[in-house]
């Protein structure tokens, strides 16, 4: 029970999230309106991606140390749940851009750069499904994750600038990301950050343990 | 650093004895920008200067993928274990990217010529675009000599090289590109040395990333 | 070793760069009853609603998620003993 706490504290973040998310007061803000709130919801889904894709690099990184089964397995699980995240952060803000700049694929920095991050981890599973020696795949696809890694992580701050001028805060046309989260608002999303990130992480981790079965199941 | 000008010697000799490798190369390159050239069946002059640097890119991308590709794809089994014996890993990575810089330096300035010739110059400030040319020759080598030595390592290289390099390639092409427009518009030089910065700094990371990582791949 | 450590040192480094611009939100925002809100919606309670069912499903999900965790936990103890 001790070990299990923080699953219940990821509960309790996600109630909080949902009601406080939806019941407390936010500000009224031309265009956004009621829409704001899918700050809470849309927004941990891309803070939750980079973490997980970052813990699967660090694990990655872990086992170019020290090639032990567990680490490749860990690394995969978490580039597995953040694609999921991924995914559900750019069909959620599709429709949120949608809404608010009036087109389903409006170009917005951070919609291009996850959308490249999810082609790095789709490109990721290929070479994974390439390679049949499983100490090579670990190895090949480690040295990959990081590599692309590294490269990806730049692109989402020069993405911004390169595209600041069509960018939604400063044409006169508000967006989210033009706002500075003041305290009523941060008091909600970052326990939703936390909770949906630590969902991510119990997901990944029954995945690691269900392979961990397997792997025992197959000696 | 002997051992790497040597070696980096020795390739380039091995590429003039057999130019059928690198005659291909250029063959596809030319072919592609005519294929170009007739698909939008212009005079010159009359590309959108967007357009103009959009296609040059992409056509200079697809070459690039193509050319660096053979640099660990197409090397025998034999070769690799001679390479194991005679140099570290550290140097074989680097002399490798320089190798393939001058490659890619060749193809880029053969591929803006021809391009010129048939579709148009619209560059106005053509000493900025040639310097931006030398950059991107260091950055597609740099991103992609590490990304070919993976794919060599997998079954169905080709299509691996391509999947796994875009995403890469993705940041530097698109600093490439915006410096690009800049020479093409002509605009003050000053406006672009932040681009130009960034680029050195990406290529940094993911040349010292290569380098960090190349000799994990290696010992397989 | 070490070369593992510069990699991270690396990626963290190029973490802490650029600030933006931003628009502050002002506490006035929040009385601005120009702009449209629910408030209709709010105001019979209808939101309570929404929650609950929103609150239910999640709360489903979570149940699944612990059910998989309890078998997940058992397999692991019966693969242990013997």
């Amino acid at each position: 029970m001790r070990k299990n706490w923080w699953k219940f504290l990821t509960i309790a973040l996600l109630f909080y999230t949902i009601i406080a998310g939806l019941l407390m007061e936010v500000p009224r803000l031309v265009i956004l309106n009621e829409t704001i709130r899918a700050l809470y919801f849309h927004v941990p889904m891309w803070f939750g991606m980079i973490i997980m894709l970052g813990v699967s690099v660090v694990y990655s990184i872990k086992y170019l140390r020290n090639p032990e089964q567990k680490h490749d397995d860990t690394a995969v699980e978490f580039a597995n749940v953040g694609i999921i995240f991924g995914v559900l952060g750019i069909l959620t803000g599709m429709l949120w851009a949608q809404f608010t700049w009036g087109d389903w694929w409006s170009g917005d920095p951070k919609q291009n750069a996850a959308a490249i991050g999810l082609l790095i981890y789709f490109a990721y599973f290929i070479l994974r499904g390439s390679l049949d020696n499983v100490d090579q795949r670990a190895r090949i696809s480690a040295i990959y994750n990081i590599f692309a890694f590294s490269a990806l992580i730049p692109l989402l701050f020069i993405l911004p600038r390169l595209t600041d001028s069509l960018h939604p805060g400063s044409g006169g046309n508000p967006g989210f990301n033009a706002y500075d989260l003041d305290r009523r608002l941060r008091m909600v999303f970052y326990p939703a950050v936390l909770g949906w990130t630590l969902l991510g992480v119990w997901m990944a981790s029954l995945r690691v343990r269900i392979k961990k079965i397997e792997h025992q199941l197959d000696l | 650093m002997n051992n790497l000008v040597s070696f980096i010697r020795k390739e380039v000799t091995l590429e003039w004895r057999q130019r059928y490798a690198i005659n291909g190369i250029l063959l596809y390159l030319v072919s592609t920008i005519f294929i170009c050239y007739l698909s939008f069946n212009v005079r010159s002059n009359q590309l959108n200067p967007i357009t103009w640097n959009a296609l040059f890119w992409i056509i200079l991308l697809f070459t690039a993928i193509n050319a660096v590709a053979k640099s660990f794809i197409q090397e025998k089994e034999g070769k690799y274990l001679y390479y194991y014996w005679l140099i570290s890993p550290q140097t074989l990575i680097i002399s490798r990217i320089v190798y393939n810089t001058l490659l890619m330096l060749v193809l880029a300035f053969i591929g803006y010529g021809m391009y010129s010739l048939v579709l148009g110059n619209p560059v106005g400030d053509p000493v900025l675009f040639l310097f931006n040319l030398l950059l991107a020759a260091v950055s597609f080598s740099s991103a992609l000599t590490m990304i070919s030595a993976i794919a060599s390592k997998a079954n169905n290289n080709q299509t691996l090289m391509a999947i796994l390099g875009f995403p890469v390639i993705l940041p530097m092409l698109l600093m490439v590109i915006k410096i690009s427009k800049n020479a093409l518009d002509g605009i003050a030089r000053g406006e672009s040395y932040d681009e130009i910065l960034t680029l050195l700094a990406i290529n940094l990371i993911v040349g010292a990333v290569s380098y960090l990582l190349f000799p994990y791949l290696w010992r397989s | 070793m070490k070369r593992l450590t510069i990699i991270s040192a690396f990626i963290l480094s190029s973490l802490f760069v650029q600030a933006q611009d931003k628009i502050k939100i002002e506490e006035s925002d929040y009385g601005n009853e120009q702009v449209e809100m629910a408030d209709e919606f709010r105001k019979e309670g209808k939101i309570y609603v929404l929650t609950g069912v929103i609150c239910l499903i999640l709360g489903g999900i979570i149940a699944y998620l612990l059910v998989i965790d309890k078998k997940v936990s058992r397999l692991e103890k019966e693969i242990k003993k013997p």
